[in-house]
Parts: structure tokens; sequence; C-alpha cells
């Protein structure tokens, strides 16, 4: 084992193999609070990667409901309690990581789920914390009963634990994006990345009997564009770009904006060791208790940031340019009244209004003497 | 009492440095030559009720993560025969579950038999090592019902499995349907990066070679035959080959000679796969009789 420098846990920790980070890192933001599970980037990943034979159980991108959902069933309650409880101090974790928490013969602690786990994709769809009584009604934040969807995709970790279970160094990590690739000649099959991926987003192909993941669209992300599931999705919820190290962090791109000066998207379960570029802005009506357990001991500042969004212009600004664009925003800019997004040469790609200007017309239109009606 | 105790610990690190030094083989095996003509043996030939089957110890694979705690085989017996073109081995085993049949979690039975492809120096008995590779034939019980029953593919894994469309492959004539079968694998990536465990093969044993663990490669030539079958909780797997085939990075075996052999079992029921596997102790030698 290497002592690797983890950000998201604020310390050194374990990894098979010594740091070696990506020139860039792909990242993609969702925001909970606009998730309505329509299910539009499963279907435009699974339309774009997974349409083939022995692909059909398989969803790159999920979306499921929390707290009881999962794809596969329990892939977080499986690993989670194998883990037992561990602790944070401040932002430090000072608890296990999985690898630190393997036995002496693995590489990593693991779940291995059941065959039949796999085969419900939105198994717990809308189930509730718990149950709802006569009377109760949403009045406070945060709810007392709630549930909310997790859309997820493979995280490309910077410490994958896909990459560091393979015994055949068939996976990869590329160094000018940092996304995460099986090998597609070169695996045979052991399923070890299937076991070892805490978030379950290894795969295992009956039809090749080879595994396969998310490949973050890299041909997409090659031509400056977000991947699949983020330019389809309907709620305008996610953006996708680079991420940076927190010492090396600027403030006008966006993802290092919401992720390091606002800290308002966070990774989730950061203490598994694997530093994930998923980042959730967390659900602000869900109880803070079992947020804490998935994004760390930052989530309530993050949820208390967000509900001021109202009165922070530069982040609503920043709120508005997610779902935008299709393109990747290197730079952004905020002026008064509206954002702007720019790619990686510094060409302005989208212009959005901060506020959608408000006009109300008469009732009366004079120039043609006819009366406006609502007509509800 | 302290020079005594001291004695005995040193004895047993001298013990211990001969035995993993190699120098004595762990298990000694015999091809017998025999007037049958093996290239036809069967299973459950005769000729395999005069051949005394050697216990042979496994133990689980110690050296390389990750390593199982336990492992399902702890033993295997060892039969050979040769008639001076091909040789035959024969492995038994005990093993309660048949593990055969593909799906997302499942894993297969298999065995294997490892030899060093040159001699001197010898390479090191467990997956070889850089610059002195070892030939790795290795049966695999998927393979075994792919050959019995048809390739498996996913719809037999999944019989009541429905999938609306497959790209390029729907049931009424349109655009698309004129593509090749090639052009349509695009969107079955092992087969479009040609990796050789995603097409149906003619023989149930495959070749590999390997230098060092994680190097396992398929030599995609077939001078192996294999016959399997399981039946009461035991396993019976026969491995036939010519003695010399035209190949360098292949075993060649020589009347007269001793050639150095690892063995490997895989209990799928245990989850066992790659490098969760029983293993011999050190290399065994077999001599071609």
């Amino acid at each position: 084992m290497r002592k690797v420098y983890n950000w998201q846990i604020g310390r050194n920790a374990s990894y098979i193999y010594p740091e070696n980070r990506p020139k860039k890192q792909w990242a993609i933001i969702f925001d909970l609070n606009k998730c309505i599970s329509c299910q539009t980037c499963s279907l435009a990943c699974k339309t774009t990667w997974t349409s083939g034979k022995g692909q059909e159980y398989m969803f790159w991108n999920n979306v499921e409901s929390k707290p009881y959902g999962g794809y596969p069933i329990g892939w977080d309650l499986g690993i989670l309690s194998k883990l037992g409880p561990q602790e944070w101090k401040g932002n430090k974790y000072t608890g296990k990581t999985l690898f630190e928490a393997a036995d002496k013969d693995e590489k990593i602690l693991y779940h291995l789920p059941e065959d039949a786990d796999w085969a419900h994709p939105n198994l717990g769809e809308d189930e509730a914390s718990g149950m709802i009584n006569q009377g109760d009604w949403i009045a406070t934040y945060p709810h007392r009963i709630w549930m909310f969807y997790l859309p997820r995709t493979c995280a490309h970790c910077t410490y994958p634990a896909c990459l560091s279970a393979c015994p055949r160094k068939a996976i990869y990590k590329r160094e000018e994006d940092g996304i995460v690739l099986i090998d597609q000649s070169r695996c045979r099959g052991y399923r070890e990345c299937v076991r070892a991926c805490p978030y379950k987003k290894s795969m295992f192909n009956v039809e090749t009997r080879v595994s396969e993941k998310c490949i973050g669209c890299y041909p997409k992300i090659e031509k400056g564009e977000m991947t699949q599931c983020v330019t389809n999705c309907i709620g305008k919820i996610r953006i996708n770009g680079f991420v940076s190290t927190p010492d090396n962090a600027r403030k006008d791109n966006p993802m290092d904006y919401l992720i390091h000066y606002k800290k308002i998207a966070l990774p989730y379960y950061p203490q598994f060791g694997l530093e994930p570029n998923l980042y959730y802005i967390p659900p602000i009506h869900v109880a803070p208790s079992f947020l804490e357990q998935m994004f760390g001991p930052k989530v309530e500042k993050a949820m208390g940031t967000y509900i001021n969004a109202r009165n922070d212009h530069e982040l609503q600004a920043l709120l508005v340019l997610i779902g935008s664009t299709e393109k990747i925003l290197h730079t952004f800019k905020v002026d008064e009244e509206y954002a702007y997004g720019y790619d990686e040469q510094g060409k302005e790609v989208v212009k959005v209004p901060i506020t959608e200007p408000k006009i109300i017309r008469d009732y009366h239109d004079a120039k043609l003497n006819a009366y406006r009606q609502n007509t509800p | 009492m302290r020079a005594k105790s001291f004695l005995f610990i040193l004895a047993c690190f001298i013990f211990a440095g001969t035995v993993y030094a190699g120098e004595t083989p762990f298990s000694e095996f015999t091809s017998y030559q025999k007037a049958v003509d093996v290239q036809q043996i069967g299973l459950n030939d005769p000729v395999w009720d005069t051949v005394i089957p050697v216990r042979h110890p496994l133990q689980r694979q110690f050296l390389v993560l990750p390593k199982p705690a336990e492992v399902g085989v702890k033993e295997v017996f060892f039969q050979s025969v040769h008639d001076g073109k091909y040789i035959a081995f024969r492995l038994t085993w005990k093993d309660s579950t048949r593990n055969d049949s593909i799906n997302v979690v499942n894993f297969s039975d298999a065995a294997a038999l490892e030899f060093p492809v040159r001699r001197d120096p010898l390479p090191k008995y467990f997956m070889g090592e850089e610059g002195k590779p070892v030939h790795v034939i290795y049966w695999k019980a998927w393979r075994s019902k792919d050959q019995d029953q048809g390739f498996q593919t996913v719809k037999t894994a999944y019989p009541n499995m429905t999938s609306d469309i497959y790209t390029f492959d729907y049931s009424v004539k349109g655009k698309g349907t004129d593509k090749t079968q090639q052009e349509k694998e695009i969107f079955i990536p092992g087969r479009a990066a040609n990796n050789p465990l995603s097409f149906p093969h003619k023989e149930i044993v495959e070749e590999l070679s390997a230098e060092g663990p994680g190097t396992l490669t398929s030599k995609n030539i077939e001078n192996t035959r294999g016959v399997a079958e399981w039946k009461n909780g035991t396993w019976t797997v026969l491995f036939v080959r010519p003695l010399a085939v035209n190949d360098a990075s292949s075993v060649q075996f020589r009347i007269g000679e001793k050639m150095p052999l690892a063995i490997a079992v895989w209990e799928g029921g245990h989850l066992e796969v790659g490098g969760r596997k029983a293993v011999s102790p050190s290399w065994a030698e077999v001599k071609v009789e």
C-alpha cells in the first residue's frame, strides 16, 4: 500500500499505486434539489452505449430513490455495513477507508452483490423514509419524512478501486482527462473490478465474458462536449467539466467554483477513500444525519449556502449556467444581468440571463382592440 | 537449552530454504508409455484403470493479492499416459457443486496445467517471470457447457429476459439490417475488440503463455484436446496433446526426460477466479517414461 493525498477526506490515505493525477480531471456536479427521476439520462446513456447483447441489465447511468432504492440493490448498505461506524473529526476523516479496512489477503474491503440484485434497476422507487401520519404536511426544512432521487454514473475516481483491483492492469486512467476505462481486449472477466468498486459501476457482460463500465462519453469529451447523460438532462440539474485540486482551484472554473469556493457540491461517500469525481448539491429537505453519512461533514453548511442562493448573485448566475449548453465550460463570467460561459480557447459559447425577463402586458390590447384573458 | 532452540530454529530455516529453492520437486509423477492410441483416448478409457492416480495436495494461492482465505479444492489426483506421439493428463478432484453456467456473478469451475517453456533456467513456478515464460493449458467448465449445449449467451443465461430491440437486429427489414455480423458486433464491445474470450472455440481448453502474475495471454492456438465430466460430485478432466508441437513457445515433451509442472484448480461455487485459486505448493515433475 502507498500513501496518497486525498483532499476530500483531508489527509493522506492508503492506495495500491502512488499518487498520479491526470492533467485534467473529468467530473459531474448534480443538483439533487432538481432531479425528478425522469430517467432521460439513463435512456440517453443506454441508447448511446449499452444497446448490445449482454448489456441489457447495464445502466452505466442510473437514477435511484433514496433512502431505500439502489441499483444493484443494497450496493450502499452492503459496503457501509461491512465498513461499520467510522468517525470524522471536523473536516478530517479519522476512520478507515476501504483500502485501509481491507483484510490482509485483499486489496480492498468489498461487497459482492448477488445476481438478482442487478435485476431491478429501480426497485424502491419513490419509497419515502417512513410512514406519513395523518396531519403531516411539509412546513419545515428538513422534512420529517423525505426521499430524494440520486442519479449516478461512474465517478472516474482519482484513486479508482476497479483499477487497483484488476490483477491484469486491464483498467487505466487517461492522463488527458482522468476518464477510467477497461481495455476490452485485455480483460479476462475475473470481475475483481466488480467486487472492488464500492459504487458498483463495473458490470460483467455475459455475452462477451468481460467487464464493462461507463466510459465518461470520452468521444464527446475529446470534442469539448459534455456527456450524453448531462446534455440530455431535462431538469438541467447537471454540469460536466474538469475539477482541480483545492490548491489549484480557479474561481472562474464553474466546477471549482461550486466545489472549492462555494463548497456547495460535495463528493459522495468520500470516506471510501477513492476521491470520486461525482459531486452533489445536497437536497435541502432531507435529514442532515442521512446526508452527512453520504456527503461528509460539510453537508449542513452546503445546504445553508443553497438556501441562501437567492441572495447570492454569482452563485445564482452559475446555477443558471447549468444545463444551458452542450459545450464544456472552462471559465465563466457574471455581470449584472447575464452569466457567460467560455470554452477552453476562451471563446464565448453561452450567454444566459440570470433572471428571466418579466413582461407584464396590459389587460387590453389597444392595437387589436382585444381584451387579453388568462385561460386556465 | 538456548543453544538447542537456536540449532532447532536454524535447522528449520535450512530445511525451508531447500524446499523453497525448488531443488527437490514437491511431487513426482510418471507418464507411462502405453500401447494405446492416446490421440483418441477417452475420459474413461480402460487404460486409466492401469495407472494409479497420484494424490497431489493443493494450497491457497499465497503470493499475489488478492489471496483466497481458503480454497474449495485441497487435493487433486493425477494420471498420465503417452504413446510416443501424444501425451494425456487426467485430473480428478472432488467438487460438490457443478459451476458451468454463466451469469453476472457466477464463476466457472476450472483447472490448469503449467509448464516452463524452457527448463534452464527454470522460471518461478507461479506464472513464470519476465523473459522466462510458462505455457498454461487451461480448462474452464463454461467452455465444456458451450461445447455440449452451444455457446452460452445472454439468452441462455437469462431465458426469460426480454429485450425490445438490438441495434441493426430488427425482425422487420429496414435500415441497418443489411449490415454484416462484424458491423453489428460493434455494439458488443468484447467481440469488437477481438477478445478471444468473447468468441466460441473448437476446444474446451485454452492455451496461454505468461511471464509473471497478471501477464496471462491467450496463444490463439489449439493443440490440446480436452474432455471433462462432472459426476457424483467429482470432476474428471482430460488434456491430450502431441509430445512435440511446431511452436517455440509451447511445452515440448521428450521420452526419458522430466518436465516440471504445476497444477491449479478453481472452485467456482467458492467464487474462485483469477488469483483466487488452489495451487501446487511448488513445481512438481512428470517423468515421460
